[in-house]
């Protein structure tokens, strides 16, 4: 496997897409909880009184939740590098060639799977320099480790979009598409249909166990007390929810990869 | 050893039967040529073999053992286009190709050197011509010195000079004592280069063999007489002949090159009491030859 992720490496390393859209993720990252502490630290300062309100976001141990809750905004991000990474190979035949000069089609989809949830890692990390970042410079907060399950959250809801993204890739081979039907389908198609299922059919909570909805179940809106995702079910169901969408992803990826032509 | 068996190999894209049952296995140290015109199957035969396409029914060997991703690496392949990352360099591009075949990248700077790449080795494979795509492409089957080589259409989009060199290569590589398997639809190519040839038709094998058997020149004589039937009795005694063919007014009789003889012909038919009132010596060209093979 390493030698496989060395080859991937190399595919990367020289891309230029990679590292803009990498750094621009990572600023955005930055950007995106800067401005959520800002304006929380303004509209408290403004108006002490609506601190019972928000709460403390940024001060521990709330702060795990939150950045990851404003960070998964931009999964879009890594989801539509994944999406061009996969669809370039298609584009140049480069899958075609790879096969051709020796790998199995099963070591050219694990490679891309395993190389995304290395990503997700790396993601995660940085997620956490910038909690970290956000709750020491909180006024009156304390470092705790309270709430770090939240981290963990991070990383799968990470890992899900960018495989959702790359089977979307896999399955479309056109970037166009892939990022067409990533984006409505994310940010409009499954918000309605779990609000159709959850409230019209009254069948909470099926509406939640929906691809992205159920990693979005895991990091709520930190903002205020009020429950957002009213009659989830525990986290841990949430959890092995989407470790199942991934693995399905991964299954039907290879499926596919493996029985056609290329 | 036989470095290619195909046995029985089919392969349909839904109504349309791109191969059918075609058989013929590809001896060590030839050069192999997979001739037909367009859309004849060669680049089918070839993906399947590389498995970059699934045959509908039948099978194939490598190296006489099933086919495996280990089998691929011991060879280089060039399918029907040059497969680059468009935003990587010549060397990169090819160091990516060194570490799925599990080489070092010693001999990328030869191999660039003998398809005369060298000079825009770091350009991005994107800024290429054509005809440096189709030379990267080749310098990435040359890597590791494998010891069977696939050129699909090897010498598209060069022009003559790199035509003539990428055959004066091949012939390099026959004399090295590689395999070479090679598509194409110009039967001079083949003629030029090729040991061995299989020839195919709208997804069919029409034969395969020795290119000099099959494809060798013939000299035709072409007679006619009064009593047509008579002729053909008699034509059918005669010696040194290879074929004949009855075009109703005129009888082909195929003799190997030189061999040929007016007089004797004539003589011949006379004394069995035929009077020929046509004969004329032709030489039959390598392209009627094909279209003979391919129309049939």
């Amino acid at each position: 496997m390493l030698h496989l992720l060395k080859i991937e490496w190399l595919k990367v390393k020289n891309y230029k897409a990679f590292w803009v859209f990498t750094i621009l993720y990572a600023f955005a990252i930055l950007g995106i909880n800067y401005t959520g502490f800002y304006i929380n630290e303004l509209t408290v300062e403004n108006m002490p009184a609506s601190q019972m309100l928000l709460g403390t976001p940024y001060a521990f141990p709330k702060v795990w939740q939150t950045v990851g809750f404003m960070s998964s905004w931009l999964l879009y991000f890594p989801g539509i590098l994944f999406i061009m990474l996969l669809t370039n190979e298609f584009n140049f035949k480069t899958h075609r060639q790879n096969i051709i000069d020796g790998w199995t089609r099963k070591e050219f989809i694990t490679v891309k799977f395993v190389f995304a949830i290395l990503f997700s890692l790396a993601a995660t990390i940085f997620n956490f320099l910038v909690a970290l970042l956000f709750g020491l410079i909180t006024t009156g907060s304390h470092f705790s480790f309270a709430g770090m399950e939240n981290i963990g959250y991070i990383f799968i809801q990470t890992v899900a979009y960018i495989t959702f993204a790359m089977f979307l890739a896999i399955l479309f081979r056109k970037s166009g598409a892939a990022i067409a039907v990533f984006f409505l389908y994310g940010l409009i198609f499954e918000w309605l249909i779990t609000v159709l299922i959850n409230f019209q059919f009254h069948l909470t909570p099926v509406g939640y166990f929906l691809p992205l909805q159920a990693t979005d179940v895991m990091l709520p809106i930190p903002f205020g007390n009020k429950v957002i995702y009213k009659d989830a079910p525990d986290v841990w169901i949430m959890v092995l929810a989407s470790l199942v969408y991934v693995g399905a992803y991964y299954f039907f990826a290879l499926k596919k990869f493996t029985k056609e032509d290329l | 050893m036989s470095i290619l068996t195909v046995e029985n190999l089919s392969k349909s894209y839904g109504r349309i039967q791109a191969l059918k049952n075609v058989n013929f296995s590809v001896p060590e140290g030839t050069v192999f040529g997979i001739l037909g015109p367009n859309g004849s199957g060669k680049t089918t035969t070839l993906g399947t073999i590389t498995d970059i396409l699934k045959p509908t029914s039948g099978s194939y060997k490598l190296f006489d053992e099933p086919a495996s991703a280990a089998n691929r690496r011991r060879i280089g392949t060039l399918l029907e286009t040059p497969n680059f990352y468009h935003y990587l360099s010549g060397v990169k591009n090819l160091e990516i190709v060194a570490e799925i075949k599990q080489h070092g990248k010693e001999d990328i700077e030869k191999v660039l050197e003998t398809v005369d790449l060298t000079r825009r080795k770091d350009s991005k494979f994107s800024t290429y011509s054509l005809g440096m795509k189709q030379r990267l492409a080749i310098a990435s089957c040359l890597l590791g010195s494998p010891s069977v080589l696939i050129f699909d259409e090897p010498t598209n989009g060069l022009d003559p000079v790199g035509i003539a060199e990428i055959r004066e290569l091949m012939k390099k590589l026959y004399r090295e004592g590689k395999t070479i398997i090679m598509a194409s639809h110009l039967l001079d190519e083949v003629e030029k280069v090729c040991t061995d040839v299989a020839i195919l038709k709208k997804g069919e094998l029409v034969i395969s063999g020795k290119v000099n058997e099959i494809l060798s020149s013939e000299d035709m004589v072409e007679v006619a007489a009064t009593d047509h039937k008579k002729l053909l009795e008699v034509l059918n005694t005669l010696n040194e002949k290879t074929r004949i063919i009855d075009e109703n007014s005129v009888v082909k009789i195929f003799f190997p090159v030189g061999k040929a003889n007016l007089s004797a012909v004539n003589n011949y038919c006379f004394n069995n009491g035929v009077t020929l009132n046509h004969l004329v010596l032709k030489k039959q060209s390598l392209e009627a030859r094909f279209f003979e093979l391919t129309n049939n």
